[in-house]
């Protein structure tokens, strides 16, 4: 296969994982708020396809840097998709996460889940699409308007987290506090999704300019 | 490569100045320069206004299509021009500071600029003659002409190979052992620069990864300027590169920029640079 055609196939197995990983962090955060066990295991049984297109992708990597020895942009590109798709796969895991966790919440006596977890879930989602629109845009700009909006679900995160500590203090037996727990394991893993939003987006800034920047 | 880099931010710095003359200012003292040199074969300018510093201690490629100029560049810093009918030189080449296009004792201009070519060139005569041949015309004693021989095939990385053999023919060594036996003849009269014009382009990978260790070593006391088709090959061994191109209207070979090997490599600021060691032509 001709260079070119190698890098065009590697960027849409990319996007095409990237659709995958939003979908997923969708349907994980949707099955929570909405205790559905079954919504929940079908997103732990898809992640195998996720883990597959990761695969690919590293394996094509390798070999077109094997073979070709890319260098300047082309080795960037090579090296963007191997770390997007890193982040990607890692994003995919959180999903799977969530997904146990709502395997857990299932079990425990329904409950209203704090308006925090609703809010940090879509705009978790909301940065997961922005962010993918920028890779595949190759908009720089819009990658680290996209990484500084990461504070709002930060600042989200602490004070869920301050209720559900208030909430375990106040008792309500072992199945309030693993009911806490749990949903602060949910919140964390959304947390660290929308931190590798931004290292994609860093990422995004490599592959455009060259220039290694941290945007957290 | 990177343990003789500049410094990541001295890279950086480098970067945000104009190429040339001013990518390795401060980080090494120049062993040769050209500044605004042109070269003539006849009417036909074969170079133009090209500009740049070669470190000292520091290995430089020149890369660039076939027919850029770089072979001309390598041949005009020890005067190989001077055999060319109808060659002249415009502007000015320095080593050391002084003008190599006014000196007049061109032996002693080759002593201290040695060159290895692109085939192995030994002499049709013993491996020690090959290596002794100068110093005995320079009128050095035996057994300093000896103690030579011993340290230039040392130097070379040859003596090893060659030490029990050493009155066989030159010519009946490998190719890449014939090449680091130029290396030795060019070591032997003990030069500062040495110009290598392809020396790994006649030689297999096991030869030529001898060669570019070899490259490495000698840089710790050479200054070496090696012209190279092998893009890989001038990331692997170079501290700076050169990229020339030829001029698509009249013809001319020019600098398109020069700089840190890791940045030309990396980050090229020229886009005609980056297509070309990214394989877009040439």
């Amino acid at each position: 296969m001709e260079f070119e055609t190698e890098l065009a196939s590697l960027r849409e197995t990319l996007l095409r994982m990237g659709g995958q990983v939003e979908s997923q962090i969708d349907a994980a955060t949707r099955a929570l708020r909405e205790r559905d066990r079954g919504a929940a295991d079908l997103v732990r049984r898809t992640d195998q396809q996720l883990n597959e297109l990761f695969r690919q992708i590293r394996e094509q990597c390798l070999m077109v840097i094997a073979t070709q020895q890319p260098v300047a942009r082309d080795l960037r590109t090579l090296m963007g998709i191997v770390y997007i798709s890193t982040e990607l796969e890692r994003m995919g895991d959180y999903a799977v996460r969530i997904a146990r966790i709502t395997g857990t919440i299932c079990g425990l006596p329904d409950k209203q889940l704090q308006p925090e977890f609703g809010l940090m879930a879509d705009l978790t989602v909301i940065q997961v699409h922005d962010i993918l629109d920028a890779l595949i845009e190759m908009d720089e700009v819009r990658a680290r308007e996209v990484a500084a909006k990461d504070d709002d679900i930060d600042r989200l995160y602490h004070r869920l987290f301050d209720t559900l500590v208030e909430e375990i203090g106040e008792g309500g037996g072992p199945e309030a506090a693993l009911r806490g727990v749990t949903l602060m394991q949910a919140a964390h893993s959304l947390e660290r999704i929308a931190d590798r939003v931004t290292n994609v987006a860093e990422d995004i800034v490599f592959w455009e300019s060259g220039q290694v920047v941290e945007l957290g | 490569m990177a343990d003789r880099q500049p410094s990541l931010a001295a890279t950086a710095e480098a970067r945000q100045r104009p190429p040339q003359l001013s990518a390795v200012e401060g980080l090494t003292p120049a062993k040769l320069s050209a500044e605004s040199l042109s070269f003539y074969y006849g009417t036909f300018r074969a170079l133009k206004d090209v500009s740049l510093e070669i470190p000292e201690r520091r290995i430089t490629a020149l890369i660039g299509p076939s027919g850029c100029g770089k072979s001309t560049l390598l041949r005009i810093f020890n005067r190989m021009y001077d055999l060319v009918p109808g060659a002249r030189v415009e502007g000015s080449v320095k080593l050391d500071g002084e003008e190599v296009t006014q000196m007049r004792d061109l032996l002693q201009l080759r002593r201290k600029v040695g060159m290895v070519f692109q085939r192995p060139t030994p002499f049709p005569m013993s491996i020690r003659d090959n290596v002794a041949l100068a110093l005995r015309l320079l009128g050095h004693g035996k057994a300093q002409v000896e103690e030579t021989v011993e340290r230039s095939l040392r130097d070379a990385g040859l003596w090893d190979e060659v030490k029990d053999r050493l009155n066989t023919p030159g010519t009946a060594l490998s190719g890449g052992q014939q090449q680091r036996l130029c290396i030795a003849r060019c070591l032997a009269v003990d030069p500062q620069v040495i110009l290598m014009d392809e020396p790994c382009s006649a030689l297999d990978p096991i030869s030529t990864l001898a060669i570019e260790e070899l490259m490495s070593r000698l840089a710790a006391n050479y200054t070496i300027a090696i012209v190279t088709h092998n893009m890989q090959q001038a990331a692997r061994v170079s501290n700076f590169t050169a990229f020339m191109l030829m001029n698509s209207e009249d013809r001319h070979g020019e600098l398109i920029e020069f700089g840190p090997t890791s940045t030309i490599f990396n980050l090229p600021a020229d886009k005609r640079t980056e297509d070309y060691i990214t394989g877009r032509f040439g």
